[in-house]
C-alpha cells in the first residue's frame, strides 16, 4: 500500500514535466515557423472579426511557414488592452491603429510607429494613403478612403411620403417636424446617450461650417483658435437650436448606438447621423434601398467655401509596430500577410460589407453589382470636400468636456457657453 | 523557533513557498508597484527615467472635483449594499427560513438568480430599462397618461444614483439572502420553539435571538459589501452609456480607468490612476476598520 502510494506521488510529480516537455516540443516546432504577434480589431459575432479569422485561416494555409498568432478584441477592451499590453512592454509586432489622437496616441507615445513608405507594396495607391507623420510617414495602412463620419442618412421614401424632397437648407429639414411629429416620426435620429457622436458625427461637422476653416481643430489644439471663439460657440448653439426647433429630440440624449440603427432600420426616423460604417448596419431592404447618404445641408450662419462638407478622418487599419519591424523575417512575413489582407478580392469584400468607403489600392473599379447604398457612399466620398475630425485631435478630459457638454445643452443643463469656456480652460491646463 | 520546528521548517516553506511565489508575483508585486508609481513621474508606456515627485499626485487628487464626485458615488454604493442589500437580505432569508411564504424554494431561486448571471449583461439589460421609450419608461408613459415622457434619471448626477442603487438591491440582496439563510438554518429548532413556549412573539425572536447569533455574519457581509462596493466597475460601466451619464454616475475605479486607459493627453496618466487605486484600497481599509469598530462597540461580546 506505501509503496502503491510513493509511485502514485512520483507519477503525479512527474506528470507536469512530461506536459513541460511536450509543450516544449510543439514550440521547438512552431519555432521553425515565423510567428507574427498580432493585435487584430473586431469580435465573433461582427464582420469585421469572422472576416478576419477567414482570412488568416486562408493566408497560413497558403504560407504553412507563417504563423499569424492573433488577439482578437473589441471596442473598448481593445484600447484597454493596448494600453495596457504597452505599458507592460508586450508590443505586437503588428495591430490595428490609426494616426490620429485617439487611434494613434497610445503607439506614438510608446514610439511604437514604424514607416511603412520604403516597404510599401506597388498594388497601393500612395495617393489615397494620406501622411500620417511630419514628414509623411505611413504608419498603418488604411482599410480604405478617408473615414466620412458625419453621414446624414436620409431614408428617401419616408421623407417623400410626408410630401418633402430632399433638405437643401437646415430651414428645410425644420419643415418637416410638424408633419413628421404627426405621423409620430423624429426627423433626426442620433445615438445623443453615447458622448462620442456628438463630437464625431454631428459637431465636427457643423464647425468647418461655422468658422469656413477645415483645418479649425487642429489650430484650436495647436492654440490659433480657442474653444470658446464664436465659431465653437456658434457650433454648441446650432446643438441647442436643432433641440428647440424640434429637428433632434430631447430624448436623443437616451438613444444608445444599436437603439439608433435600430430606430432607422424600422423606419422611425427621416434622418440619421453616424459615420460611413453604420451603412452595413441597416439590414431592412426597404429602408438600405430608400437610404441617400449626403453631407448636412447649407446651414444657419455658415460660413463661405465649405458648402457640402463632411468631417472625414484618416480610416485606421493594420500597421507594423518598431518591435515587428525590427527582426527582417517577422517584419516580410507581417507585409506578406498585409498584401493579402488588402488584395482585390478582400477589398471588395469589404467594400461590399459597407465596412469602408472605397479601397486604397491602385486602378481599382468599383464592381458594378455593388448594392446601391455603397455606391452612394463611394459618390459622397468622391464629391464632398472632406474637414477635420474633432476627435482625430482632441482627446482626453478636453474631448470628453466638449461631447458631455453637448448632452447636458440637449438635456437644458448647461448652456453654449459654459461648455466652450470648460473645454479651452482644459484644452489649456 | 525550537529544534522540532527548526526541523520541520523546510516542510512548512514547501507547503507556502509555492502559492507565496505566485501570491507575491501576482498580488504584491502589482501593489508595491502601484505604491511607487503614485509617487513618481514614470509612464511605463514611454519609458525612460523617472522622477520622484513626492505627493504631487495625491494633492492633485484631492483638488480634483472628478474625484470627490466619484468618492460620493462609491459611498452612496456602499450605504446601499450595507444598509440595502444586507438588511433586505436579512428579512427575506428570515421570511424563508420560518416558511412564511409557500413555494420557498421558487421564491429562494428567484431571488439568488441574477447572481447567476454576468454582471456586465445585467448592466446591460438595465441599460436597456432606462433608455429611451424603453420599459421604464414606458410605464412612466402609462402612470402620468403622456406619451413624450422620459425616465431621465441618468442624465442628472444628483439622481443617477437611484436607478443604480435599484440594480444593485436587484442583484446583489439574493447572495447575501442565502449567506443568512446558510446559518439561519444551523440554529437549533429547539431555541426558537422554547422562545415560543417562553412568550416570545415572531419579532422579539427576530431581535432577541436571531439578530444576535447572526451578528458575526452580518459583520462579514458587511466587510464584503463594503470591499465589494469599493471595487465595483462593471456594472456601472455595463448600465451607462459613455458620456454625461458614465460621468454623473463616477465611481472611484471607473475614475481610476478613464484616467490611466483614456486620458492620452495626460502623460502622467499612469501615475495618477495608480493613485487613485491607492485611495480606494486606503478607503477600504478606513471602512472595514470602522465597521469593526461599530461592531465591537454595539456587541462587544460577538464574535467576529
Amino acid at each position: 500500500m506505501k509503496k502503491a502510494l510513493v509511485l502514485l506521488i512520483v507519477i503525479m510529480m512527474l506528470v507536469p514535466f512530461v506536459v513541460i516537455a511536450g509543450g516544449q516540443q510543439e514550440q521547438g516546432q512552431k519555432s521553425e515557423k515565423i510567428v507574427v504577434d498580432v493585435m487584430a480589431y473586431g469580435d465573433n459575432s461582427n464582420q469585421e472579426g469572422v472576416s478576419w479569422k477567414r482570412i488568416v485561416e486562408a493566408f497560413e494555409k497558403q504560407n504553412p511557414n507563417i504563423d499569424i498568432d492573433d488577439e482578437m478584441l473589441y471596442d473598448e477592451a481593445y484600447h484597454q488592452k493596448v494600453v495596457a499590453r504597452l505599458a507592460a512592454g508586450d508590443v505586437p509586432d503588428m495591430a490595428y491603429m490609426g494616426a490620429d489622437a485617439r487611434w494613434g496616441a497610445p503607439w506614438k507615445e510608446a514610439d511604437q510607429q514604424w514607416d511603412h513608405r520604403e516597404y510599401l507594396d506597388p498594388m497601393y495607391d500612395r495617393d489615397l494613403i494620406p501622411a500620417m507623420g511630419p514628414n509623411g510617414e505611413i504608419y498603418e495602412i488604411p482599410l480604405g478612403t478617408s473615414n466620412i463620419t458625419t453621414v446624414l442618412y436620409m431614408n428617401e421614401d419616408l421623407v417623400k411620403s410626408l410630401g418633402f424632397s430632399a433638405p437643401e437648407t437646415y430651414e428645410d429639414m425644420v419643415a418637416m417636424v410638424p408633419a413628421a411629429r404627426q405621423a409620430g416620426l423624429d426627423v433626426v435620429t442620433i445615438d445623443g446617450a453615447d458622448g462620442w457622436a456628438w463630437g464625431s458625427c454631428l459637431m465636427s461637422a457643423v464647425i468647418a461650417r461655422m468658422s469656413g476653416d477645415r483645418n479649425w481643430v487642429s489650430k484650436a489644439v495647436a492654440g490659433e483658435n480657442k474653444f470658446n471663439d464664436p465659431a465653437m460657440l456658434k457650433t454648441l448653439e446650432f446643438v441647442q437650436q436643432m433641440v428647440e426647433d424640434g429637428v433632434i429630440t430631447e430624448k436623443s440624449v437616451l438613444v444608445d448606438y444599436g437603439a439608433n440603427t435600430s430606430k432607422y432600420n424600422n423606419g422611425e426616423a427621416l434622418f440619421m447621423v453616424q459615420g460611413q460604417w453604420v451603412a452595413g448596419a441597416i439590414e431592412n431592404p426597404d429602408v438600405k434601398a430608400a437610404t441617400q447618404l449626403m453631407a448636412w445641408p447649407e446651414l444657419p450662419g455658415q460660413k463661405d467655401g465649405v458648402e457640402g462638407s463632411v468631417a472625414a478622418a484618416i480610416q485606421v487599419g493594420y500597421g507594423l509596430t518598431k518591435n515587428g519591424a525590427s527582426d527582417p523575417a517577422v517584419r516580410d512575413a507581417a507585409l506578406k500577410f498585409l498584401n493579402y489582407f488588402y488584395s482585390e478580392p478582400e477589398s471588395t469584400q469589404r467594400l461590399r460589407d459597407g465596412a469602408i468607403v472605397a479601397p486604397i489600392l491602385k486602378g481599382y473599379d468599383v464592381p458594378e453589382d455593388i448594392e446601391p447604398i455603397v455606391k452612394r457612399k463611394v459618390e459622397l466620398a468622391q464629391t464632398a470636400m472632406n474637414t477635420e475630425v474633432i476627435d482625430a485631435f482632441l482627446t482626453g478630459a478636453p474631448n470628453d468636456a466638449l461631447n458631455s457638454g453637448a448632452q447636458k445643452i440637449v438635456a437644458g443643463q448647461a448652456t453654449p457657453q459654459e461648455v466652450a469656456d470648460q473645454v479651452e480652460k482644459l484644452v489649456r491646463q | 523557533m525550537n529544534l522540532r520546528d527548526r526541523r520541520e521548517f523546510p516542510v512548512y516553506l514547501g507547503f507556502v513557498a509555492p502559492a507565496l511565489v505566485v501570491y507575491l508575483a501576482i498580488v504584491a508585486y502589482p501593489v508595491f508597484y502601484s505604491v511607487f508609481l503614485s509617487f513618481s513621474d514614470f509612464n511605463p508606456n514611454k519609458g525612460g527615467n523617472w522622477n520622484f515627485v513626492g505627493l504631487m499626485h495625491y494633492t492633485r487628487m484631492l483638488q480634483d472635483p472628478n474625484f470627490w464626485h466619484a468618492l460620493k458615488n462609491n459611498l452612496i454604493v456602499v450605504a446601499v449594499s450595507v444598509f440595502g442589500q444586507i438588511p433586505i437580505g436579512f428579512v427575506l432569508a428570515y421570511i424563508l427560513y420560518r416558511n412564511m411564504v409557500k413555494a420557498r424554494i421558487f421564491f429562494q431561486s428567484m431571488l439568488f438568480l441574477p447572481h447567476f448571471l454576468s454582471v456586465i449583461v445585467i448592466g446591460t439589460i438595465w441599460k436597456r430599462m432606462f433608455e429611451a421609450d424603453g420599459p421604464v419608461s414606458g410605464i412612466i408613459q402609462f402612470v402620468t397618461g403622456d406619451p413624450s415622457a422620459q425616465f431621465t434619471m441618468m442624465l442628472h448626477a444628483n439622481q443617477v444614483m437611484i436607478p443604480i442603487g435599484f440594480a444593485l438591491i436587484w442583484i446583489y440582496t439574493g447572495l447575501y439572502m442565502i449567506i443568512f439563510l446558510a446559518n439561519l438554518q444551523k440554529i437549533e429548532d429547539s431555541l426558537i420553539e422554547s422562545a415560543k413556549i417562553d412568550g416570545a412573539n415572531e419579532a422579539q425572536i427576530f431581535m432577541r435571538i436571531i439578530v444576535p447569533i447572526l451578528w458575526g455574519t452580518i459583520l462579514i457581509s458587511s466587510v464584503l459589501a463594503i470591499a465589494g462596493s469599493l471595487k465595483g466597475f462593471d456594472l456601472i460601466f455595463g448600465i451607462t452609456t459613455q458620456g454625461l451619464q458614465r460621468q454623473n454616475a463616477l465611481v472611484l475605479p471607473i475614475f481610476m480607468y478613464e484616467t490611466a486607459f483614456r486620458d492620452y493627453s495626460d502623460p502622467m496618466r499612469f501615475a495618477y490612476g495608480s493613485t487613485i487605486s491607492n485611495a480606494i484600497v486606503i478607503i477600504s481599509l478606513i471602512m472595514i476598520v470602522f465597521s469593526n469598530f461599530i461592531s465591537k462597540r454595539f456587541n462587544p461580546g460577538e464574535e467576529e
